[in-house]
């Protein structure tokens, strides 16, 4: 769960004393665990909501242990994870990305015009979802590096942008088959296979893609040059720069993965919704957001990592299954998340 | 100041989840079913809270099942999501309820959970949208043609045949929108009323407040129009308002119709003196907990169950309204 190069989060805050032998070995055992501090809280959620988790009256299970509900919580956040693993590359750089919502919308759109609509071959038509994901991300990343737009601002067009994109090339309607002049009148056959499980009943296509993404961005995070630039950038770019880093180059690329995965995200919205609808993702770039500061990601930029991200975006699967199993109102689902965002920010400001 | 860190994030995130597990219900397995130590558990998917007619049919709900000890009810609010709706279908199917009651947010995503739970052998009752196929217990919807219908013939007989008329219409893009409509010109046709002004208002007062106004703009004799027939009373509220803006006395003259007849919002105008009347478009909660109570005693129940309305006007709304077989 070490993600990134290392960083000084293990030792005592505010404080500049280099680690010595006197040091006992309990506080380096505890300075060792507080880096795996979001795992841990993970884990401690997963026992609270195994002994609070409702049971099935029937089979006397407890419903959250379950291995259906385990699955489903990866296939419900599979969405936001692979939103959230993309946020996390633009966090990474100092940045923030509130486009991801509505390119997740635009894809979802696009791709069942694509499909129902032309009758186009699923190959085709999610490789131009994708298309349309890296050029978006790329025009925000040019906004961002090439006219010094601040990232906030820059992806704030974008989102609004991508929206109007998705109402206009749907006609404000979901996209669905047996409308007038469409080439399907029945569900093009991508939204099953995406949506059944593979490999004897265990992972669905679309749960594989999210933790398919979280794998390919933690290698290219940590294994790779790009990977590296992004802390260095975050850290301090004006240093990145004069160390010869090709900085635009890195936030437009880093940008455009964004992008990426927001339309890969789309793919599994409208598999899943059976249609495209252009109002998805509405506000999912929140949420997205919210999973990455969980994991421990800095929006300041240079600290963090993608495994982080998954244990944020596991966290809010976990606490949003429990409280939807116990039928909690959504007012208190509300609070209950903000209170958990506080808390982690709380405990990553501890950290610093 | 680890250690301290570590608690305090432990007991946050205790406190965070026992906050959220104090609305949690336990179901006691013991003694038989259908008693009120070991009710039926039903499981109630409402497609979003942010409509007031949808927390209506939640409270109707309520209310119904209130007055059977016999009867649990879980509720949840699917917050306009399909993706979330369905969710919650297969979480009601793992948690072992007795009875599931949907009101979709759309019939195409939520089809299959409904059949799969359906196949299961949990009985599904789909509440005023439809899913797709046979494979769900019973619908139990309102008739939004016959309302329009209806609507329409009592315009008729109020303004003796003849007159103009102003439609504000709900959401053109939506079948309710659509069949208000039709039902409406079902209803004057054949009479010598005539529609002279009609603007898509999408169910919201301030867009029916504009076209209002550009209605009466458009028509500024004193008897030019004579009646608006609003698709939803908050539409209607709001014609009524920019009628009395215009300070000309149109607010009197006019007759002021409109459609659901929510007790805070339709029936209250009404009785105010607003409205002229109101027809319900009933929410189906009551007959919902109706239907799973005949389901559970192993009666037979019909696929469809099409709901009537209730006129409230100026002479029956203290009694609260008159049916309409």
């Amino acid at each position: 769960m070490t993600s990134g190069p290392p960083t000084v989060s293990g030792q005592p805050s505010a404080s500049a004393i280099p680690e010595t032998p006197a040091r006992p070995l309990w506080r380096r055992v505890l300075a060792r665990l507080s880096e795996y501090r979001g795992l841990l809280a993970l884990i401690l959620i997963f026992i609270i909501a195994v002994i609070v988790s409702p049971v099935n009256p029937s089979t006397g299970q407890r419903v959250f242990l379950i291995l259906r509900t385990q699955r489903n919580i990866l296939f419900e956040y599979a969405e936001y994870g692979i939103l959230a693993a993309g946020m996390t590359l633009v966090v990474l750089t100092a940045g923030i990305d509130l486009s991801v919502g509505s390119v997740l919308g635009l894809s979802a759109t696009l791709l069942a015009i694509f499909l129902i609509q032309f009758g186009w071959s699923p190959v085709v038509a999610v490789g131009l979802c994708m298309l349309a994901g890296l050029a978006i991300g790329s025009m925000s990343g040019a906004l961002v590096a090439r006219f010094r737009v601040q990232p906030f601002v820059a992806t704030l067009v974008m989102m609004v942008a991508a929206r109007g994109a998705a109402k206009l090339v749907s006609g404000g309607v979901k996209v669905q088959p047996g409308l007038p002049g469409y080439a399907l009148t029945s569900d093009p056959a991508m939204f099953e296979t995406m949506t059944r499980p593979l490999f004897g009943g265990f992972l669905e296509p679309i749960t594989i893609l999210f933790l398919g993404t979280i794998l390919v961005l933690w290698v290219v995070v940590r294994y790779t040059r790009f990977g590296r630039s992004l802390y260095a950038i975050g850290g301090n770019e004006e240093a990145a720069r004069l160390s010869g880093l090709r900085v635009g180059y890195t936030k437009v690329a880093t940008y455009a993965i964004c992008g990426l995965c927001a339309a890969l995200a789309g793919v599994a919205n409208a598999s899943r919704q059976t249609l495209g609808d252009p109002e998805a993702g509405f506000t999912y770039e929140l949420d997205a957001i919210a999973a990455v500061v969980i994991g421990g990601t800095s929006l300041m930029g240079g600290k963090g990592g993608v495994m982080l991200t998954l244990v944020g975006t596991l966290i809010l699967g976990y606490i949003g299954k429990l409280l939807s199993l116990m039928g909690a109102e959504e007012a208190h689902r509300l609070l209950a998340k903000g209170l958990i965002i506080v808390i982690a920010v709380l405990i990553q400001r501890r950290g610093e | 100041m680890n250690r301290l860190r570590h608690i305090a994030a432990g007991l946050a995130v205790a406190l965070a989840l026992a906050a959220a597990a104090g609305c949690a219900k336990r179901a006691p397995t013991t003694a038989a079913k259908g008693t009120p130590g070991n009710p039926w558990v039903i499981g109630m998917s409402q497609c979003n809270l942010g409509e007031p007619w949808r927390v209506q049919m939640n409270a109707d709900i309520k209310a119904a099942a209130a007055k059977h000890p016999e009867l649990e009810v879980i509720y949840k609010d699917a917050q306009n999501q399909s993706t979330t709706q369905q969710a919650q279908v297969s979480e009601f199917v793992d948690q072992g309820v007795n009875l599931i009651i949907i009101s979709p947010k759309e019939a195409k995503p939520l089809t299959e959970p409904v059949r799969d739970a359906y196949r299961a052998g949990i009985p599904v009752i789909v509440l005023d949208r439809k899913v797709e196929g046979e494979d769900y217990t019973c619908f139990i919807g309102a008739d939004n043609v016959k309302i329009g219908r209806e609507a329409g013939k009592f315009l008729v007989n109020l303004l003796g045949g003849k007159g103009n008329i102003v439609e504000l219409e709900g959401l053109m893009t939506s079948t309710p929108g659509q069949e208000r409509h039709a039902g409406f010109m079902q209803g004057i046709k054949g009479s010598d009323l005539k529609i002279v002004f009609t603007a898509d208002c999408k169910w919201l007062e301030p867009d029916a407040q504009r076209e209002m106004n550009s209605a009466l703009a458009k028509f500024p004799q004193a008897d030019a129009v004579n009646a608006v027939y609003a698709h939803n009373d908050p539409s209607a509220h709001g014609a009524y308002i920019v009628a009395k803006l215009e300070g000309k006395g149109r607010d009197k003259t006019i007759k002021f119709i409109g459609i659901d007849a929510l007790p805070h919002e339709g029936v209250r105008y009404v009785k105010e003196g607003i409205l002229t009347a109101t027809f319900q478009y009933q929410t189906g909660g009551a007959e919902a907990i109706d239907t799973a109570l005949r389901i559970f005693k192993g009666e037979k129940v019909p696929k469809n169950i099409t709901l009537g309305t209730r006129i409230f006007s100026q002479d029956n709304v203290e009694r609260g309204g008159e049916v309409i077989e």
